[in-house]
């Protein structure tokens, strides 16, 4: 049951990472609007020229 | 003909309307065609695609933005962001999701802007812009180009604390879920042990392993929950914080006991279990409630965001309203909000106060009558002195006097706390009682046998049998588009036994109608309505309504509105004049519509209000459902009894004061019965708050949504009977949950108490009895597919 004594502590580290990524996501606004950045992706018109980007990326974050 | 709609906003095109050559829609108004020709040049056509409301009708009028650029405006409401400044305002017009895409679209294109968030259900849109480089005001032109008027939220403290606190929970939500899983994991290694073959020290290890994953969860997730219940004990008063943290520290100290004795059995992962599910619960709940409050709350305190002063020389300057002074003379433009109580000075002027009333028709004000801050002027400019300012201000007042009507309302003691309060008292004093038993007859088994007892009683099912049930119901709530501001309306709507509709016009669709023409001097009847359609047809005064369906065949020409007497202009090389008796027709004024050239009187055209489309069908399905229907109307006596015979309601009651309705309903509830009401002006804010739960419709006064327990997010009535149906439903189950804990604690404890009880079985019975209250509450979302379907 040596493996165990690895493995645990492994889970135990990936759960303070999910956590950790989970509050970055959290206090960068990623959950703030759930509701808009769905309809990105049905516009399927190519963004017309000169037509800056939203410089702040809004994929969806889903969190871990 | 069928009726053109606009492309932009949706609305009927009045008369022949506009139709733009290049893409071949129609148009009510210049303003949406213009919006609609940038979004089609800009290439963002697909929001007419995504969209599932149509926008808001664009306002023609030039909103002045320029005191947006002032920098007292800016240091109060905005912050500094790196490489420029940021501010949240809010909106009106905001109606799906595809309104906010495409407000961020637009805003991004803008140059000078360096991010934007706009969020559709908060009716928020946050903009961080660099000043060098863009104007605020011209970033929100933008906005007032697409149709979304610009308004001051509740200042950058206030907006910063409630994006904060819905992080946190967010964070709490995510801890505990996370939390859960792992502890979940560890358990289950426990779980399978069942020959207990696994060495005593690995079971340990495991068994604090679990401990270390659970314990942020139950304090920092559970944080909620254990501070209700601190605010519970403080007051006396045992409530759901208290059964919910107790129950939760329970199992988690239980099992620390455990851990630290090399007990049979710990019970970890129910306490984390139940911290997540609580907590996703509330969540919902509150998001469902957030929702109906963000927008109100914020539009109801709604400032304008300088008012114009007039200096004693005569010249003018825009000051923030807060540095009004009684006595100061302010100017309104027409289209803004009046900053202040005042008299009005010079000439007469229209006032619209939707605000205050919901009635969206102006009212007419003469010099020395007193005008309200939080009204809009209407058609022309007008000067005020000012008499009260800040907090002294009738609508303050209005406020202030709805929220303490609310805090008096008599805290409905919820059915849950009711029971809650009972068990954890019974059952504190019978786990005393067995352990002194057990102390007597076997003392080894006594901390053993108590422990089982506590834990099988599971105040866990109790307690998560209203939030599951509630949660659930506010989701099915918001699908039908009602939205309860207030955790109790849910219980006081399905227990109400009679409705009363505050006034006509919540039951008519508040536009007039032709209901009859008399015709005087040669003129026949179709002419006389043809001249007054060409007299009415550009105007925006809600009488044109009366004759918006009429096919134009004539065209006025030189038409001038006469605030407050109605129009004049010439049609057919004829002078008419339409409104008052007296203006138009030098007869007495009955409360008529006119037709005449000042003189003469040549046709009366009376006008009333048709029931709403879902009304007759409202009160059918509310009567259907048990429940008696009243109208207290303030209205005249005929159109009163008119609507009460076309809907057939039997209790109507014509020219109540809201000292009468009020009345009306006290007597009611002095019967017993319990009174719902329906209303849309805040007028009547005593009855809604005096009823024992209040509707507000979505399109009233915002004030009037503020003092309701439940809102409409649209016009129809039918959601109404939706929600009692709703509310009854939630309120069975409710019952079920409650009986079923009760009935499994009556077979589960008394076991437990004779020691029968094995530590396992007695998690397990934890498990199922908060699984079996569950599930039944989703029934609620299921239920409420089916009926929709």
């Amino acid at each position: 049951m040596n493996i165990l004594l690895m493995l645990l502590p492994i889970s135990l580290v990936l759960l303070g990472l999910a956590i950790a990524a989970f509050a970055w996501a959290v206090r960068k606004g990623q959950f703030d609007d759930l509701d808009t950045p769905a309809l990105d992706i049905l516009d399927d018109a190519p963004p017309g020229p000169g037509a800056r980007r939203a410089p702040a990326p809004r994929e969806g974050g889903d969190g871990p | 003909m069928p009726v053109a709609r606009c492309h932009h906003c949706g609305e009927p095109v009045a008369g022949a309307g506009r139709q733009a050559g290049a893409d071949g829609h129609a148009y009510c108004c210049e303003g949406c065609e213009a919006a609609a020709a940038w979004i089609e040049q800009s290439d963002l056509g697909s929001y007419y695609r995504l969209r599932s409301a149509a926008a808001n009708r664009v306002q023609a009028e030039a909103l002045d933005l320029e005191s947006w650029d002032r920098q007292e405006l800016l240091d109060e409401h905005s912050r500094a962001v790196e490489g420029g400044r940021e501010i949240v305002l809010l909106t009106d017009g905001m109606r799906c999701a595809a309104c906010a895409w495409l407000i961020d679209r637009a805003l991004a294109r803008e140059d000078g802007v360096l991010d934007t968030t706009a969020n559709a259900v908060t009716g928020r849109i946050r903009i961080a812009w660099d000043p060098a480089r863009a104007r605020l005001s011209a970033l929100l032109r933008r906005l007032a180009m697409l149709g979304y008027r610009p308004y001051l939220a509740t200042g950058e403290a206030r907006e910063q604390a409630r994006l904060s606190e819905r992080r946190r929970w967010l964070l709490r939500l995510g801890v505990a879920g996370l939390g859960s899983l792992q502890a979940m994991m560890l358990a289950e290694a426990l779980y399978l042990d069942v020959n207990s073959t696994m060495p005593a020290p690995t079971r340990d290890l495991f068994r604090w392993l679990t401990f270390l994953v659970s314990t942020p969860v139950v304090f920092y997730s559970g944080w909620p929950f254990l501070a209700g219940m601190a605010r519970e004990l403080r007051a006396r008063h045992l409530g759901m914080d208290t059964l919910i943290a107790g129950s939760t520290l329970l199992a988690y100290f239980a099992s620390l006991v455990e851990t630290i004795r090399g007990g049979t059995h710990v019970w970890y992962d129910a306490a984390v279990m139940f911290v997540f599910l609580l907590l996703a619960a509330r969540m919902l709940e509150q998001r469902a409630r957030n929702v109906a409050t963000a927008q109100v709350d914020a539009l109801a305190r709604a400032r304008p965001v300088f008012a114009v002063r007039e200096r004693a020389d005569g010249s003018r300057e825009s000051v923030p309203p807060s540095a009004l002074e009684g006595g100061d003379v302010v100017r309104i433009a027409a289209g803004e909000t009046v900053p202040a109580d005042g008299v009005l000075l010079d000439g007469e002027a229209m006032f619209e106060e939707a605000l205050l009333t919901g009635e969206s028709r102006p009212v007419h004000r003469r010099p020395g009558e007193t005008v309200y801050a939080g009204t809009t002027c209407r058609e022309r400019p007008a000067r005020l002195r000012v008499t009260a300012t800040g907090s002294a201000t009738r609508l303050s007042q209005l406020a202030a006097l709805v929220d303490q009507a609310q805090n008096h309302r008599p805290p409905l003691a919820r059915m849950a706390d009711r029971v809650g309060r009972r068990f954890v008292a019974v059952l504190l004093v019978l786990a005393v009682a067995v352990y002194a038993g057990w102390r007597m007859y076997a003392p080894e088994r006594a901390f053993e046998v108590t422990l089982a007892l506590l834990v099988v009683s599971c105040p866990c099912a109790l307690s998560l049998s209203v939030p599951a049930v509630l949660a659930a119901a506010h989701g099915a709530l918001a699908r039908l588009g009602v939205l309860s501001t207030r955790p109790e309306a849910l219980d006081t709507l399905a227990r109400a036994t009679d409705i009363v509709f505050d006034k006509t016009g919540t039951l008519s669709d508040g536009k007039p109608a032709r209901a009859s023409v008399a015709v005087y001097a040669g003129l026949d009847a179709e002419a006389a309505v043809a001249v007054a359609a060409a007299l009415e047809k550009d105007s925006r005064h809600p009488i044109a309504a009366a004759f918006a369906d009429v096919p134009p065949r004539m065209q006025a020409q030189a038409v001038v509105a006469r605030p407050g007497l109605g129009v004049e202009g010439e049609v057919e090389c004829r002078h008419w004049r339409l409104g008052r008796a007296d203006w138009a027709a030098a007869r007495a004024d009955d409360g008529g519509v006119w037709l005449g050239d000042g003189q003469r009187a040549l046709a009366r055209f009376t006008l009333s209000e048709h029931p709403r489309d879902d009304a007759a069908a409202t009160v059918q399905a509310l009567r259907a459902a048990g429940l008696r229907v009243h109208l207290a109307s303030g209205d005249a006596e005929a159109p009163v009894a008119r609507l009460a015979q076309a809907l057939g309601i039997d209790d109507a009651r014509a020219r109540q004061s809201p000292e009468d309705k009020l009345a009306r309903v006290r007597a009611l509830q002095a019967e017993g019965r319990i009174v719902a009401m329906v209303g849309d002006g805040l007028n009547d804010a005593p009855v809604l708050a005096g009823a024992d739960v209040s509707v507000a419709m979505g399109e009233g006064a915002p004030l009037a949504q503020h003092a309701a327990d439940l809102v409409t997010t649209g016009p129809s009535l039918l959601r109404i009977a939706d929600a009692v149906r709703v509310a009854r439903l939630s309120r069975r189950l409710v019952r079920q949950n409650l009986l079923w804990s009760a009935g499994y604690n009556l077979l589960a404890v008394p076991l437990a108490a004779a020691g029968l009880v094995t530590p396992w079985i007695a998690a397990l019975g934890m498990a199922v009895s908060s699984l079996v209250v569950t599930l039944n509450a989703l029934r609620l979302a299921r239920d409420d597919r089916k009926l929709a379907a």
